[in-house]
Order: C-alpha cells, then structure tokens, then sequence
C-alpha cells in the first residue's frame, strides 16, 4: 500500500503492525500537519512498530520533530514504537543540538530499524 | 524583495502564514551564499530562520491576526557577518518563559526551536515585550573572521 502527499511522505504497511514513513523534502510549519495526519491515520489503522524514513529529508524544523515526538508517545502509550532510520547529516545534527538522538531510537537505514522487529515478528 | 541601501541591506516582508517561510528560508540562503558562506552554515542559517519565522507566525496566531499581519525579515551583510533580524507585530512573549523553554529537561517544540536558533547562531538577541511584537536579532559570522 503506498500514500503520496503533497508534503512528498509515503507510507509503506509491512503488515498489520508494522509500517515506514518515508519522508522527501521539507518538512515545516506548512506542510507538518500532513506529517502529523499520516502519523495519527497510521496508528488508526493498528500500526504499532513505525520507522520513519529520513533518507531523502532535506529539511525538518522544530514543529516536523514535535510531530514525530508526538507520534513516539502516542505509540509507547499503546504498547509500539517509533524508530528513525537514515538521517542525514544534516538531520543527525539538529537531532544531536535537541538532545533527541536520547530520545528516538536512530538506524542507519530502514532495514536495520526494522531487524530485531522482523526477529520478534514484526511483520504480523 | 527591496534593496535598502546599495549593497549591503535586504528587506522580505511576508505575510504571516506558514507557506512564506520557505521562501524566506531561501531568501536568507541566497545572500549567504552570495557572501561565501560555506555550505554547512547557509543550512545552519535556513534552520534558524525558519524557526524565528515559525515563532512569530506563532505569535501571530496567539494574538488571532495570523490573517492580516506581516512579518519583516532584514539581512544586514556586514563585514564579516551576515546580521538576520525577524520582527512581527504578533502579541510578544515573556522573557522568562523563554529561559523555562531551554532549562526544560524534555522539550516542547516552541523549546527546540529555541534551542537551534541559539546553538547555530553565533549571536541572538531578543526584543519582546507582551503585546508589542518581537525583534529577533541573529549573527553568523563568515569563517575566518
């Protein structure tokens, strides 16, 4: 199943549980309420094991990482998980100045987020 | 855009919604790049940028006028550095809830903003009084100066 939106995010469901939030471009004050949105609707839907992908973001401010921190503790509450996968160095740095490389849990790549979840079935 | 005077001063004034910072993001980006910023700092600029327009955007909203204010963006190149200034007319804030915004152990989004603007920028200064608008003065200097 993949979603194009207008703030180029798409969603791909791995299974009932599990799902990656790619994010292209950048993310701001205009665009975040879509990131918030595709978030919330993932949720909705049962996902409870989302990484999101960072590889192809140029850009996040502080209101795109309130999203995904919103997002983290909407899935903790029910038992899931949000992990990020990729960022660039750019992305790394401004994760680092806000102390949230101690919050979210940061892989090098998609796959690598979602290893030990494969290992614990994740995929279901 | 407008030059203000010959060379070295650029005005942006934008509506104060969310859909103009980018291209106030890529305003600023243009003049740092024109005065030899190297990559890394013209990004640093962008992100500092972009989070002064968000706050008073922001600002704009609390004071319900998000739909008529503006807001001015000045780039001053000064030998050496690129002086930013961000004012709006919006409803200003407390000082004191801006140093409870950095001290806090786990930061809100008007508490990360705050954070990059002060950690990329070599200067920020602060104008703000309730009610009267903000005057957000942010400095980054060229390498080597």
């Amino acid at each position: 199943m993949e979603k194009e939106t207008d703030a180029q995010l798409s969603s791909q469901q791995l299974g009932a549980q599990t799902a990656v939030l790619r994010i292209g471009g950048e993310v701001d004050l205009y665009n975040t309420p879509q990131l918030k949105e595709q978030i919330l609707a993932l949720i909705e839907s049962g996902v409870r094991r989302l990484v999101v992908d960072l590889a192809e973001t140029q850009y996040l401010d502080s209101t795109a990482l309130g999203a995904l921190i919103g997002g983290l503790k909407r899935l903790r509450e029910r038992g899931g998980e949000l992990r990020l996968a990729g960022p660039r160095p750019r992305i790394r740095k401004l994760l680092e100045i806000t102390r949230l490389l101690k919050v979210f849990e940061v892989r090098d790549s998609v796959p690598q987020a979602l290893e030990d979840w494969d290992a614990q079935g994740g995929k279901g | 855009m407008t030059t203000a005077t010959a060379s070295s001063r650029i005005e942006l004034k934008i509506p104060s919604r969310p859909e103009f910072i980018s291209v106030a993001r890529l305003a600023v980006a243009a003049v740092a790049h024109r005065m030899g910023f190297h990559y890394d700092d013209i990004e640093d600029l962008k992100v500092a940028t972009g989070e002064a327009l968000t706050n008073a955007i922001r600002h704009a909203q609390t004071a319900g006028r998000e739909n008529d204010d503006h807001i001015v963006i000045i780039c001053a190149m000064e030998p050496g550095a690129l002086v930013i200034e961000v004012r709006d007319t919006g409803s200003g804030f407390d000082p004191e809830l801006r140093r409870q915004a950095l001290e806090q152990e786990e930061l809100q989004e008007g508490g990360l903003g705050l954070l990059l603007i002060e950690s990329l920028m070599d200067k920020v200064d602060f104008k703000t009084r309730p009610g009267k608008g903000t005057l957000v003065r942010m400095v980054k200097r060229l390498s080597g100066f």
